[in-house]
């Protein structure tokens, strides 16, 4: 043990991907028993960093110190080896198998060789779990867990590797209240064994009750570190946000929302994400919608667009009250949707681009109802749409997947344009793609309120939310937390709003 | 190795064929008349029928294992009914029953969510075995012999009726799948059954109706092969199934789904047939002759392979293709 209790340290650390510097000198230490805050808004490039000390990245640049000596942790195994264990969002762990399995994977005890020594798989796991004072049976089933146990189950699966640092990210996003509670006891109960935790959270209050020091990462920097006794949540955020100016806006668009309500949502809920929202789209109106992680903005979105069902609330379309059950009746309604997920509900991958972007309107476009496709039409609505949203591409029958990302986003944006739509729906409008690309198609959703579409954008970056949306509402935990205007809207406002820290809108 | 796939998606199953013609031109004097290659084709021709219904179903992103019974199925309700409805109305209604299984093929598969491989092959037991019990395991003999026009006659005394139905439903489906917006809706399905569902479509109707078509296909060709044979064989074509998937993947039909490739289809029942017709003529045992269409269907889905391989890897290097 050196002299600073420190287990690991990280000095200089560089990080670069193509285009993109996602860390940038970066130095940060843990010491034993210590847990330490990691916060930052999305894309700040804590998960890069948590990715290099669970050696699923290399660095570029700079290097790893444990117990002082310094290191590489070329993979997630060498992590193991130095005992640090990850617990990501997306568990690492096998639905098909029992919570014993999944503690003691590639480390079960054997009888000789080859024969898995049930009787003390299962008492071990039992013990472990027990020392946790968690309460899961080891012989269940993964698949059959809530997301509180699967997360319960990582840490003892951590523990039973003797990790001596586990790093947790954004552990309370998918958990309930008093989940919450318990799995601060044992992050409690782990701190007092002496194990460093590395605390990754979006809720600054979550962060101040647990950790002893608190490191703020901005576009790839670490900007501080404190003493979490010695400053304020207050201090945290405004650390967070920064005063940087994005300069790829090329400015506040003008104000497009009209009088008319062209959609109403009235005490909206669904089942374990959003609780009892309610409020009101103008036409030709862009309103905004921010949270972070958990927050249940896509969940009240896709219910908007049929494709997930609500349980309770009403929706006024143009008036009348309507139910919306599938995406075909939000379609025929004049309601648009762009997923937020382009690899999985967006591209036809084995098709054309231009196959990509009539599918919706296909049936429209046909001789004999729904018979034969009129080329010629298919073809004039591409070009037009094409030539609106400036898609580049080869030629029409080139495969949709082999355009840049941004290209990509245009098409399936014009797939639903296509449509007529009065209302769009888009979700992370410009992740993934490139500042130029952004900036464009910020260009035509300005476009499209002026035309009188109105548009309701769900994004993690807070300066197009500020730039773009005439009114912007914020929801926390399913529920609506803020709602801003253009005129006292700001990006440190709304982070804190995401985060649930509204006494600092004061 | 990305052009040469490039190049094989495109002209592969001819320069098979033309090499295949080639070498029959050179060992068989035979094959030089019209008449061995109008019978090579004919042979094809019932491969390729029910192979232009399963390029739907590996379109839409699945398959279907149950064709062989229904070809059975068929010809048993035929053999049935033929004494008391006369030919016309037997095969309407042998047709329209195996439509029906086709229903419930898709309707397992789409609203009750089993997998198209379980699914199917769970029918084609039950199918065999239906048929089975209603002939009571016998072949039942057809005795109306005008039934034999339909599948065993020829046009202007030259070209065998199968090969006029390949030709017309070939120009069927080819059309549903090309240039209506069904068959865009089947390739949506198929490439990416969520972003299909977020468009709008209503994919498990879309799916439901491809295995009718399937069903449709198989049914056609039970109908000729026992109108040749004026028998209801209800074990009819054993391991026929594997001939179909072989020549629908062969054709460049991607198992991955999206891409229907009817075209190579058609060419790829004929290269087949040419196989078999070669493997005769080397009086290679009938054996050999399963193991050759095994082979060829490895080789078929090991160039499938390679082409999702790296096709993928070109597209994560960011080539164009």
């Amino acid at each position: 043990m050196n002299e600073n209790n420190v287990f690991i340290e990280l000095r200089n650390i560089r990080k670069i991907f193509p285009g993109v510097v996602a860390l940038e000198d970066v130095d940060f230490d843990v010491r034993y028993g210590e847990v330490h805050a990691l916060v930052g808004e999305n894309g700040a490039g804590k998960s890069t960093l948590i990715k290099i000390l669970g050696g699923a990245y290399q660095p570029d640049g700079g290097e790893i110190l444990i117990e002082g000596k310094p290191v590489t942790i070329a993979a997630t195994s060498m992590a193991q080896h130095f005992k640090i264990a990850v617990i990501y969002q997306e568990f690492n762990l096998v639905p098909d198998l029992s919570v014993a399995e999944n503690i003691f994977i590639g480390r079960e005890p054997k009888i000789g060789k080859s024969f898995i020594n049930w009787k003390k798989i299962n008492t071990d796991a039992a013990q472990i779990l027990k020392k946790l004072d968690i309460d899961i049976n080891p012989r269940k089933f993964i698949s059959d867990l809530s997301v509180a146990e699967k997360q319960m189950v990582e840490i003892a699966k951590s523990l039973s590797m003797d990790a001596r640092m586990i790093i947790m990210d954004e552990p309370t996003a998918t958990l309930t209240e008093k989940e919450v509670v318990k799995l601060f006891a044992i992050i409690e109960e782990l701190r007092k064994k002496g194990v460093s935790i590395i605390y990754i959270s979006h809720r600054l209050d979550e962060a101040f009750k647990l950790s002893d020091r608190i490191t703020v990462l901005r576009d790839g920097k670490k900007i501080e570190t404190k003493k979490t006794s010695q400053t304020s949540q207050d201090e945290i955020v405004s650390l967070m946000v920064g005063k940087v100016v994005k300069d790829y806006f090329a400015g506040k668009k003008e104000w497009t929302g009209k009088e008319e309500v062209i959609m109403e949502v009235k005490n909206y809920n669904i089942a374990d994400s959003i609780y009892d929202i309610s409020f009101k789209l103008h036409k030709g109106e862009i309103l905004g919608f921010a949270g972070v992680l958990g927050s249940g903005i896509h969940h009240l979105l896709r219910s908007l667009y049929g494709a997930a069902q609500k349980t309770s609330g009403e929706v006024y379309f143009e008036g009348r009250k309507v139910e919306i059950r599938k995406p075909s009746e939000a379609i025929n309604m004049g309601i648009g949707y762009v997923t937020e997920d382009r690899k999985g509900e967006g591209l036809l991958y084995d098709m054309s681009v231009l196959q990509n972007l009539s599918i919706i309107i296909i049936k429209t476009l046909t001789f004999f109802k729904g018979l034969f496709i009129k080329q010629k039409k298919e073809l004039t609505v591409f070009n037009s749409m094409a030539k609106e949203l400036d898609i580049k591409y080869a030629n029409i029958n080139q495969r949709i997947i082999y355009l840049s990302g941004g290209n990509q986003q245009k098409v399936v944006m014009g797939r639903t344009l296509v449509s007529d739509c009065k209302v769009l729906i888009l979700l992370e409008p410009t992740r993934g793609i490139d500042v130029g690309a952004k900036a464009e198609i910020h260009k035509i959703m300005i476009g499209l309120a002026s035309k009188g579409i109105s548009i309701i954008m769900a994004s993690s970056e807070l300066p197009e939310l500020v730039n773009l949306t005439d009114r912007c509402f914020v929801l926390y935990k399913g529920r609506m937390a803020a709602e801003f205007n253009r005129e006292n809207m700001d990006e440190e406002k709304l982070v804190a709003a995401e985060i649930g820290k509204l006494s600092y809108l004061k | 190795m990305v052009k040469f796939l490039k190049l094989y998606e495109k002209i592969g199953i001819f320069i098979l064929i033309v090499a295949a013609s080639v070498f029959l031109a050179i060992v068989s004097p035979n094959f030089r008349n019209l008449d061995t290659i109008l019978s090579i084709i004919m042979q094809g021709s019932y491969g390729a029928i029910i192979a232009f219904g399963m390029t739907f179903a590996i379109t839409s992103g699945g398959f279907d294992l149950s064709v062989e019974a229904i070809m059975g199925f068929t010809s048993v309700i035929i053999a049935m009914l033929i004494p008391s409805l006369g030919f016309a109305g037997s095969i309407i209604i042998a047709i329209l029953a195996s439509c029906f299984v086709g229903f419930l093929n898709g309707v397992l598969i789409t609203k009750v969510g089993i997998s198209p491989l379980i699914t199917t092959l769970s029918m084609q037991v039950i199918l065999r075995g239906a048929s089975l019990i209603i002939t009571n395991g016998r072949q039942v003999v057809i005795s109306q012999k005008s039934f034999m026009s339909i599948g065993a006659s020829k046009v202007f005394n030259l070209i065998p009726t199968p090969i006029i139905y390949m030709v017309v439903l070939f120009a069927i489906f080819y059309l549903i799948l090309n240039q209506t917006s069904f068959g865009r809706h089947v390739a949506a399905s198929g490439s990416n059954e969520q972003a299909a569902k977020m468009s709008g479509l209503n994919v498990n109707l879309i799916k439901t109706v491809v295995y009718i078509l399937v069903a449709f296909s198989a049914s056609i060709v039970g109908v000729i092969r026992t109108s040749q044979t004026l028998i209801g064989i209800p074990t009819m074509a054993p391991g026929f199934t594997l001939n179909v998937l072989t020549i629908a993947i062969l054709g460049g039909t991607s198992l991955a789904g999206g891409k229907g490739n009817l075209t190579g289809t058609l060419f790829a029942g004929i290269f087949i047939s040419m196989i078999y017709y070669g493997l005769n003529l080397l009086n290679v045992q009938i054996f050999y002759q399963m193991l050759a269409v095994g082979i060829t269907l490895l080789f078929a889905l090991f160039i499938d392979g390679l082409r999702m391989k790296y096709l993928e890897t070109a597209k994560v290097k960011g080539i164009r293709v």
